[in-house]
């Protein structure tokens, strides 16, 4: 039985998209969906509609981070945002929280990332890597979920040697 | 790490230029890495992945000397003290998913790895020296950029997991005290002129702690729309000058109408600091404060405000815990925080 991310009550709702070559499913419980603002009457809910099939679209009522499966709801209660993608998810209502925040300002001045190493090729290896082994645990593919820790410890090790 | 409270003491404001009312000054750069979820929703692997990309920065053997410190092989006592010191918070010595701190020379300068956000990057210095503290946190934030890429949005800037972080991530902070603007009443005009500057003024252990001692935390809210540098210029340029100003004004206001009664409150605290037997936290805590008004005004002048500054930190619990065993009574604890005060006053 697949768990709600929220809560460990049974997801009811499922829903798989591909962002960036990277596959992301939520899973949300009854109570969290509605939180969520998704329809769950028997009209609306669609949870064996497979997203390929109809041609998925992102809807806007759809409260749920696709990255991290963060809801609106669980932002409110906590008051912290769940990674850097909840920032464009939610943007619409995030930007008067913002301003109001921060006398008004809704645009960033002064420093920006430098982003100029080539060290920063590791981080974005090692990220790459992780997203493929939640999406080949989650297909339960095995295999290569083992090669891909594989490559995750060559990695480590590099940097080890290196430290050396 | 080496804890030394004889030596590192991040309040030894003493003899610099605004140490009577500037206990210390620090500076945070809030920080996260692009592709992971925030530490509120990241995994187990996230967190370790995260602390794996970070550490390098221990390794090198550049000027920063920072050493990782993993905060699961620290004691309960040693945690605490490291909150105590402010050199983690509260909540990251008592959390359990993996995370560290990298420290450097004399603990001055921190890096928290999966506190709230991946990085928080600070440096404290005694007295009023946010300049200082800002040339070091860019150092560190340098440091860690040749590792990892930030979360970062050409419209919001730097992203965190708390809204109110975001932009340049940035935040500025002072430990004042100040108990004469207390004692004359005019508390209501700086809690005024913050919040029209948008500046947050706190209780000694930060956000929604009490306020003791009559030590203030203040530091900027706002961290998106301005640079760093505006930012720290405001607090340090603009706004303190004249909170410095004004405590010292009232500090004179209370000897020229009210010496007998200023005189009553210090020495009746020092009398208490010398004598007493058991000591609990608070009562020590506010006697310090008050005989620290009285060595700023000269009323008091075998005593050090520097020991006073360190005292500040060494009778927290944690901190005497360390120094005479942590398996202390309550009623053993206040007696040996009453010991060490009498020593250092006399010292």
């Amino acid at each position: 039985m697949t768990t709600c991310d929220h809560c460990d009550r049974p997801a009811i709702y499922h829903d798989t998209r591909v962002l960036q070559g990277v596959t992301k499913t939520v899973n949300l419980c009854e109570v969290h969906a509605s939180e969520a603002g998704i329809d769950l009457s028997p009209n609306g809910f669609s949870i064996s509609l497979n997203p390929e099939m109809i041609g998925f679209t992102f809807s806007p009522t759809l409260n749920t981070c696709p990255d991290c499966g963060m809801t609106l709801a669980v932002y409110k209660e906590k008051a912290l945002l769940g990674c850097p993608e909840c920032y464009l998810t939610f943007k619409e209502k995030l930007i008067p929280v913002i301003a109001n925040l921060h006398e008004k300002h809704t645009q960033h001045v002064g420093r920006s990332p430098r982003r100029a190493n080539a060290d920063i090729d590791r981080h974005i290896s090692i990220r790459r890597l992780l997203s493929d082994l939640e999406r080949a645990v989650t297909q339960e593919a095995y295999e290569e979920a083992a090669e891909i820790r594989d490559t995750l410890r060559e990695l480590h090790q590099k940097e080890d040697d290196n430290a050396v | 790490m080496q804890f030394d409270p004889d030596i590192n003491c991040p309040y030894a404001s003493g003899t610099t230029a605004y140490g009577d009312v500037v206990l210390s000054s620090r500076a945070r750069l809030a920080r996260n890495l692009e592709g992971f979820p925030f530490v509120n929703r990241a995994s187990t692997g996230d967190c370790e992945e995260v602390e794996i990309l970070l550490n390098p920065a221990c390794k090198s053997e550049d000027d920063l000397q920072l050493e990782w410190v993993d905060l699961h092989k620290l004691s309960p006592v040693e945690k605490t003290m490291c909150a105590e010191r402010h050199l983690i918070s509260t909540n990251f010595a008592s959390a359990t998913h993996p995370r560290g701190v990298m420290v450097g020379p004399e603990l001055a300068r921190s890096v928290m790895v999966n506190e709230e956000d991946h990085l928080r990057i600070q440096s404290i210095k005694p007295g009023l020296d946010l300049l200082a503290t800002h040339e070091d946190v860019i150092a560190m934030d340098q440091r860690m950029e040749d590792l990892v890429a930030y979360a970062f949005d050409d419209q919001l800037g730097f992203l965190t997991a708390c809204p109110t972080n975001v932009g340049t991530g940035a935040r500025f902070s002072v430990m004042m005290h100040l108990p004469a603007l207390r004692i004359t009443k005019e508390f209501r005009q700086l809690y005024n002129s913050c919040e029209s500057m948008s500046i947050a003024i706190r209780g000694y252990h930060g956000e929604g702690s009490e306020t003791i001692a009559d030590l203030y935390q203040l530091s900027n809210q706002v961290t998106l729309g301005y640079t760093e540098e505006d930012l720290r210029a405001m607090l340090e340029d603009q706004f303190l000058p004249t909170v410095i100003e004004n405590e010292r004004n009232a500090r004179m206001k209370i000897i020229q109408q009210h010496a007998a009664k200023l005189d009553d409150r210090v020495f009746r605290a020092q009398g208490i600091l010398e004598n007493a037997r058991l000591l609990p936290l608070n009562e020590a805590m506010d006697c310090l404060g008050r005989v620290r008004l009285g060595v700023s005004l000269e009323r008091i002048t075998d005593i050090d405000i520097n020991a006073i500054n360190q005292l500040f930190i060494d009778i927290q619990d944690a901190h005497v815990q360390w120094r005479y065993g942590d398996n202390l009574t309550s009623v053993q604890l206040q007696e040996k925080r009453a010991e060490l005060v009498k020593e250092k006053l006399a010292a």
